[in-house]
Parts: C-alpha cells; structure tokens; sequence
C-alpha cells in the first residue's frame, strides 16, 4: 500500500553521492596536504583529445603547464609537452574508508601533477581537496545531526510523555532557542568556546555546538506525535494490560515518531553540513592544514583572490548537489508520511 | 486589546529568557577577552587582575547579570573591551545597517512572492508554474553562502556593482540626493543576495496557501458570482491565505536576518555581522551578549508587527474566538 | 449472586486550565452506581456523550474517578497506586469500539496477541506463541494468518484479534466499549455470538457499552441507561426494555429498528 519508490531513489543518489566522497582517497589524484611550489593558483587544466597538429588520441591528454615569462601567477600550456591522462594509476597512500590501505586512484599522470580543478596558494589539487574536505564537512553535518536528533528526541518525548509542569517548562526553553535566528544563536555558542585548538578538538567542538542549536525543532515535533501516541488506543490497551512506561514508549510511541525524526534527519544534515561551511569560512571552524568545504572558500575574503582565482570558489559547489539530494529526500518523505496516513485512515474506516 | 498584552508579556520574557540564556553560556565558557590579554607577555598579571576586578569580571554570576541589566537601563548594554567604550552606542550605528538592509531585502522579497506565488497558484501545472515550479527548486539547493560568494564574483568581474562595503571614497562631501544614491548602490547586491536566498521559500508557501484557498467550496461560489478574477484572487483569496502567511511573516524575517549575517561579512556591509564576528575573534563578551540580544529584539519586533497584521486581518482573533 | 464489580457514587471532572487563570471544568460522570454479577452481562446504554466511555477508562483503571469507589472483586481499586493498579489492570480488559486504532498497525497478528503475556512477563517465547494461536483459534482467525500484519485484516477479524488478545489475560471482567458498533450487521452478529459463547466457557463478566439497545437487549441480563453523566435508568433486561420510566429510554428504544428488537426477545436473567 504504501509506495517507497520515490524516496528511495533519493536515498540512492545521497549513498551515491556519500559514497564518492567516502571513498576520496580513491577518486583523488592526490593527498590533500601536498604541496606543488611550482604551480601555485594554477588555472583548471584543459582536457584534450586533438593536440595542436590536429592530430584525435584516444587517450585523453594535458599539456604540462608552466609560469609566463615575467609573470608570477599567469601560466601557459607548453605544447611540446602532452602527458596522457591515466587510470587506475599507482599514486600517494591512502586508507580506504579509513581502514584498509591502498595505493590506487582512479586517474593521475606520470610526469606532471594533473590539476582539473586548478590549485590553490600552496599549489595543492583542488579537486582532491574538496573531496577529502568533503568528509570532515558531510560528517560533521551528519554527527551534529545525530547529535540534534538525540537532544530533540530525549526532550520532545520527555515532555509529550510526561506533559504536566515538565512539558511547560521543556517547550518555553525550546521556544527560547526558537526565537533566535539561528545563525546568531550558533555564532553565540562558538563565542563562548576556546578559539585557537586542535583541528581535531576543533571538529568535536563545531559538532557540540551545531547539536546544540537545533534541538527545539524536532524537539516540539516528537513532543506532538508522542502527546497524540500517548492518547491512542493501542496504547491505552497495552497499558491495559499492565504495560510499564519504558514498555509503552519503547514499543509503541517512539515507533510512531519515526518518520518525524527521518524527514528531520533530510532537512537538518544539509543545513549542519552548511553550518559547519559557514564557521570554517569565517574561521571558526577546523583550522588549517585540514580541508573542509569552508575553510576552502577562506581565501575568497581575500580580495585579491576573488578578482584572479575564481576556481577558488568551485569548492562552494560541491554542496549544491548534496542539497539537492537531502532536498528531495526531505519533500519525498513528507509526500510519503502524508499519503500514508492518508492511506491508513482510510484503509482503516472502509472496511 | 487584551491579546496585544498577552503578546507583550510573552516577547519581554522572551527577551528576558534570551539574555539570561546567554548569561549562562558566557557563563560555562572557558576562555573571556582578560584570558587572551594574559597571554601577551607586555601585560603584566597584576595588571590584568586589576582590570578584570574594574569590569568585575572576577564577581558571581547573578552579581554580573544584575550589573549588566542595570547598564542596559542606563543604555549601555554593557563595556566592550576591545573598543573601550559601552556597548549600546557600538550596537546601535551597526545594528541600523542591519536593518537597512533586511528591511529592504523583506520587502523586496514579499513584493515579488506575493504576485509570483499568486501566479504559480493560479496556473497551476500549466508551464508558469512548472516554470516557477523548478525555479524555486533550483534556487533552494543553493545555499547562502555559495550565493553570496558567487554573486560577489560575479560582481568583481563584471564591475556592475561596488564589491563591498556600504560607502563610495568620499562619502562625506556628497549631497544628500547622492548620498542615497550611493548607498542604494552599495546595497543592491547583499539585498540581492538576501532576496534570492528567501524567495523560493516564500513563493512556495505562497503558493500553497492560496491554492488550498482557490480549491475552497467559497470561492468557487464567489467565482460564480461572476466577480473578476482578479479581484477573487487579490482581494478574496490572499484575504483567506493571510493567516499562514502572516505566520510566516516572522519566520521570513528570521531566515533573513541569519542570512545577513552572512551576508554581511561576505560582502563587507558595515552592520552586526562583522561586529559579531570580531567581538567573537577577540573574545569581546558584552558585544556578543549585546548583538545577539538584539538579532533577538528584531524578531520578537518582527513577530509582533506579524501579530498586529494578523489582529487586523482575522476578525477572530479581534472578538477573541480564536484565543479559546 | 456475588457481585464482581460495585461502582459506588463516583464522578469525574476533567479540569482545563484556562489562558488567563480561570479554571474550566467539564463533569463527564456524576454519582454514577451500579453492580455487576459474576458472570452475567450488564449493558449500559446511552447517547453519545452521555459518559459511557469515560466510565470504561475508570473502571479498567485507565483514569482516575475524581471522587466515589469502586470495588473489584472485593478490593477497592480506587485507593490504589500507579504500580499496584498495574497489577489490578490484567483482570479487567477493555475492548475499544475502534480495532483499527486499537491495535498497532506495525505489530502482527501473533505478536498482538501475546503482547498482553510478553508484558506480564508470563510463559517464555515458546509457550506465549502456542498460547496465542490457541487464542486465534478460540476467535476464529485460521493460522496462516497468523503472521500477517494488523492493518491486513478486516474490520470483523481486527475485533476478534482484539478481543483474543483481551481474553490472553485470563481476564474476569470484559469491558466492550462500543465493541460491535463499528462493524456491519452480519459481522456484528458473529461477534455477539462469539461473546456469548465464550461467557458460557469461561464464565466470563461483561459491561457491554453501547448506544444500540437492540444489542443490549440481545446480550445482556440487566440494563443501566446513561444521560449526561448520570445513571438513569437500571434494571433486568425484560423489564427496561418492557416499561421503560425515563424519556431517553423511550427515545433510544424508538430508535432502534423494528425488525430486530422483535427477532431478539431480551434474555431472562
């Protein structure tokens, strides 16, 4: 009866898309700290298939790129010298998923560095780059989530089960940190946290005060399913039978917020994903030498950057199909949860 | 009348709430501006005990709040460290900046949602809105940030608009009429930015509020009645969806103060956001305290405003139906 | 005979606290007595509203009376706490009007079944399952489908389920709030039928709540009649249904279609 086709081809594309980024060891050429001096703020590099006697290859290919005479930051292709583009190539060390070691990837060349999406001040692959920063960016989105979910879950149903003077005090908190706008409500809570610390303490940190922020809105959403759960009939007949609460909480209302708390999973790990965007571009977030996709678009406050590099802003990019994806999840689930209940009514009236 | 008390009370507990909550968080916070200044080896301890002992930095908790509350009746809001002097002032020329620009952004905003929602709604799966349909979409999967910085490169390399900031050189020998010229100038793209950002939201929800009203059984007999649509639709109709809308009113303004925030900062505009972020930078307290509690302010404004409209336009609300 | 249940004077007022301080409250029960024998039925008829339901959730423990008693089998369930009253709650099973809300679309119905043992902590995995298709069988619902999910049945076999996983409890006093009420008319005789049998088995008790007085005079042994709260009207069967005294009596048995009220002559006591 009730059709999960729709959300599941979602589902798919965000594993997809998890999945590449997952797996950066792989689909990068390059380690995300390493350093070419060479070619600092190199331009994307072109991709050719006819090099410049008209010759067709096969193989895809790149010329080696090298500074203009007389130039500091202006590079040219030097067309005696194409090196073919390769697959499955032999390159850096990397942990597969952060387990098993490996040394493949899936494109690279031999004589030169091979920068598609240009590189950065230190001459570090961009691509690689935004895809490892990925990971810190998505699981920071995802913990802080989680994180959120947990609070929101623990306090809706704590005041929806108990209601009473519980409930009252729970939700005029909520409506507190409601009342914020959240960025401000975020900004504030880094404030209050130690400023210069390790990138790893960093991460905890930015996760802590992420899932700190935007407890209130699942929190009053449980509170609602488990306040109506708690007057069903299903309930009342188990309490019927001697049920404890744990028992009834367990096995029938925390059952029913389940697609609450999914579709606020969809909504809330993109604007994590973003929140945590938004305080490593300022600076608040995972320092240096670690890549996120904020502390990627750092440079850009440099003037200077904006005017020359734009490729510096394609790390802004990556997230707009992760977007997408949560989106259509998020729209997808609502969809299903309305025609399901839709359904079950009905179902449950016509017989 | 009794309900604008009602919702009076709520917004000063709210206000309340709002500073005693952030009292606690700088409160459990480890590390304060006196923090930063012992690690500079030109200050002596003494001296920095000394000045923490002068802005009673070293006194409990309740003594500081107390303190605090008493300076903000005094309209001070507080010392900022870093700038030396009270935090109202401070505030006050930033936070005029702020609300320039997302005052202006709201209306813009609601001015292009109200007729494309109302569009969108009246064609309903015919191409507009498919068309406007997908456009919402495209924009909602971009985020803010990604927005600004891209229109801000945009701006950079084209040179259509100034690339930061709120005044041209020489600002100050203008005439008036070009003073707002200028700064309109300035602000077309953080506003742009805004707009684009809050838009697709408010489309859609437009949108959906005046399509559920369209289906209604009372205006379809009003349609019969052979009232012009525009009239049905403008006046009718929008009359019907105000209540979701106007609720959505506070939310917008919500969305769109965070979103100057960023926006700010991005794009150089002189207003909370870069005041935030450097009193947060260097641990500057009361300024944090300060400019949060006046995002806050804004919003309780804004929501009251939503309340007052929404009292104008639902008479249930006005013989107190809707209170029970 | 030995009375299993005794409902003495009691009253129910639920309190909604209103914006500005001032207390609303709604009496849904007021000085409302009556008793039942073991092993007999007692229907209590009424209108909509007129508490019956209110009364149901009292007296299977569910909601606490605002003020009166209530005595269970000779202990007074009124004075009891939460942990007690969850010992008392076994014995007296409810069977709400509305299966489809009453049992948990997620569960089977094997699992529905032996919940009430699971909680209760009685018989291990093996022997629940065994003593729950004992229940199906004794309900009538074949054993293939057994596995099959809440929201698979019809409304008939969803009541039968309900009812099973209410007699899983050895109960002595079935409530049947509206029980048949929900269902067609073939349906509703099968279950009425199904009730009675299982009275003679197990010499079961049951309040029968309904608004239908054609099935109260059907299955019960005596009558009480329900108005806005109050216990109007109470007493055999034969005789409330012969010389009604109250108005709403009156009207609830005008109500009741001709046909039927002449097929099913009310049972002596």
């Amino acid at each position: 009866m009730i059709q999960l086709s729709g959300w599941k081809r979602w589902l798919l594309a965000i594993v997809v898309l998890h999945g590449i980024v997952a797996c950066a060891g792989f689909f990068a050429p390059y380690d995300p700290t390493e350093q070419d001096r060479e070619h600092p703020y190199l331009p994307p590099m072109r991709i050719h298939l006819v090099d410049t006697q008209g010759h067709f290859h096969f193989r895809p290919f790149f010329y080696a790129e090298q500074l203009r005479v007389g130039s500091f930051d202006q590079f040219e292709e030097h067309s005696q010298q194409a090196i073919p583009l390769r697959f499955f190539v032999t390159g850096a060390r990397y942990d597969l998923l952060g387990l098993l070691p490996f040394r493949t990837h899936l494109f690279g060349a031999e004589a030169s560095r091979v920068y598609l999406l240009g590189s950065d001040a230190y001459g570090r692959d961009q691509l690689s780059r935004i895809l490892y920063g990925g990971q810190i960016s998505l699981l920071a989105g995802m913990l802080g989530a989680g994180l959120t979910l947990l609070i929101g879950v623990l306090i809706g149903a704590t005041a929806g089960y108990l209601g009473g003077w519980r409930d009252g005090l729970l939700m005029r908190v909520a409506e507190l940190f409601m009342a914020l706008p959240w960025l401000y409500l975020l900004f504030a809570l880094r404030a209050f946290l130690p400023l210069s610390v390790s990138p790893v303490q960093a991460f905890f940190l930015i996760i802590l005060v992420i899932g700190a922020v935007g407890w209130a809105r699942p929190a009053r959403l449980v509170r609602g399913v488990v306040l109506s759960a708690r007057e069903r009939d299903f309930v009342r007949a188990a309490r019927g039978f001697g049920a404890t609460d744990s028992y009834l909480l367990r096995r029938h209302i925390l059952p029913e917020t389940s697609s609450v708390i999914l579709t606020q999973a969809a909504i809330l790990v993109p604007q994590f994903v973003l929140a945590e965007m938004t305080l490593s571009f300022l600076g608040l977030g995972v320092p240096e030498p670690v890549p996120s996709w904020g502390s990627l678009l750092a440079s850009l406050q440099q003037y200077s950057v904006l005017v020359s590099y734009w490729w510096m802003y394609l790390p802004a990019l990556a997230i707009v199909p992760f977007f997408l994806g949560y989106l259509g999840l998020a729209s997808a689930l609502q969809q299903d949860a309305g025609t399901e209940k839709i359904v079950r009514t009905a179902g449950g009236s016509r017989w | 009348m009794r309900y604008f008390l009602r919702r009076w009370m709520q917004a000063v507990f709210l206000l309340i709430g709002v500073s005693i909550l952030t009292f606690l968080f700088s409160a459990i916070a480890p590390g304060n501006y006196f923090d930063e200044m012992r690690l500079n080896p030109q200050i002596s301890p003494e001296t920095v005990a000394a000045l923490r002992a002068q802005y009673q930095l070293d006194r409990p908790l309740p003594v500081r709040y107390a303190r605090w509350v008493n300076s903000l009746l005094h309209g001070e809001m507080g010392f900022s460290f870093a700038n030396n002097s009270p935090v109202a002032p401070l505030l006050w020329a930033r936070a005029r900046n702020t609300l320039l620009l997302t005052l202006t952004a709201t209306l813009i905003a609601w001015a292009l949602a109200l007729p494309l929602g109302i569009w969108s709604a009246e064609t309903r799966g015919r191409l507009p809105d498919r068309a406007l349909s997908g456009a919402t979409a495209a924009l909602l999967v971009i985020p803010e940030l990604v927005l600004a910085l891209g229109l801000l490169i945009l701006a950079v390399r084209s040179g259509w608009f100034p690339t930061g900031g709120m005044f041209s050189v020489g600002f100050e020998i203008l005439s008036p009429m070009q003073k707002f010229r200028d700064v309109a100038w300035h602000m077309e793209l953080p506003v742009l930015a805004l707009v684009l950002s809050a838009l697709p939201i408010l489309v859609r929800h437009v949108r959906a509020a005046v399509a559920e009203v369209l289906d209604a059984p009372f205006l379809r007999a009003a349609a019969s009645h052979g009232i012009p649509q525009r009239t049905l639709h403008y006046k009718y109709a929008l009359r019907a969806a105000a209540n979701p809308l106007i609720s959505l009113f506070g939310f917008s303004l919500g969305v769109l103060l965070s979103g100057s925030l960023l926006v700010e900062v991005v794009m150089s505009w002189p207003g909370l956001g870069p005041l935030l972020l450097e009193a947060i930078l260097a641990r500057d307290l009361y300024v944090v305290i300060g400019g949060v509690l006046c995002s806050t302010i804004f919003l309780v404004a804004g929501n009251f405003f939503a309340d007052v409209l929404m009292y104008w336009a639902d008479p249930r609300i006005r013989t107190g139906a809707a209170a029970k | 005979m030995d009375r299993l249940l005794i409902v003495e004077k009691i009253e129910k007022r639920y309190g909604r606290a209103h914006v500005l301080g001032a207390k609303q409250e709604v009496t849904a029960l007021l000085d409302v007595s009556f008793s039942i024998g073991r092993g007999s039925t007692l229907a209590l008829v009424g209108e909509s509203g007129s508490g019956k339901s209110t009364l149901a959730l009292c007296i299977a423990c569910l909601e606490r009376p605002t003020s009166g008693k209530i005595v269970f089998n000779r202990n007074e369930i009124t004075v009891l706490d939460e942990k007690q009253l969850r010992e008392v709650r076994p014995q007296i099973q409810l069977v709400f009007q509305d299966p489809a809300r009453s049992l948990n679309p997620r569960f089977s119905a094997l699992e529905l079944v032996s919940e009430p043992l699971l909680v209760q902590g009685r018989l291990d995995k093996r022997e629940r399952e065994a003593r729950a298709r004992a229940l199906l069988g004794q309900v009538g619902i074949p054993q293939e489908k057994a596995l099959q999910r809440a929201e698979e049945f019809s409304g008939g076999q969803r009541q039968r389920l309900a009812i099973a996983r209410a007699l899983s409890l050895e109960p002595k006093l079935l409530i049947l709030d509206e029980a048949l009420s929900a269902l067609d008319c073939s349906v509703q005789a099968q279950i009425a039928n199904l009730l009675m049998e299982l009275q003679g088995r197990l010499g079961l008790t049951y309040l029968f709540i309904t608004h239908d007085f054609a099935m109260a005079g059907h299955l019960a042994h005596e009558i009480a009649v329900m108005e806005q709260g109050r216990v109007v009207e109470i007493g055999a069967a034969d005789e409330v249904l012969g010389t009604p005294n109250q108005e709403v009596t009156r009207r609830l048995i005008a109500a009741m279609p001709r046909l039927t009220a002449e097929a099913h002559a009310p049972r002596a006591v």
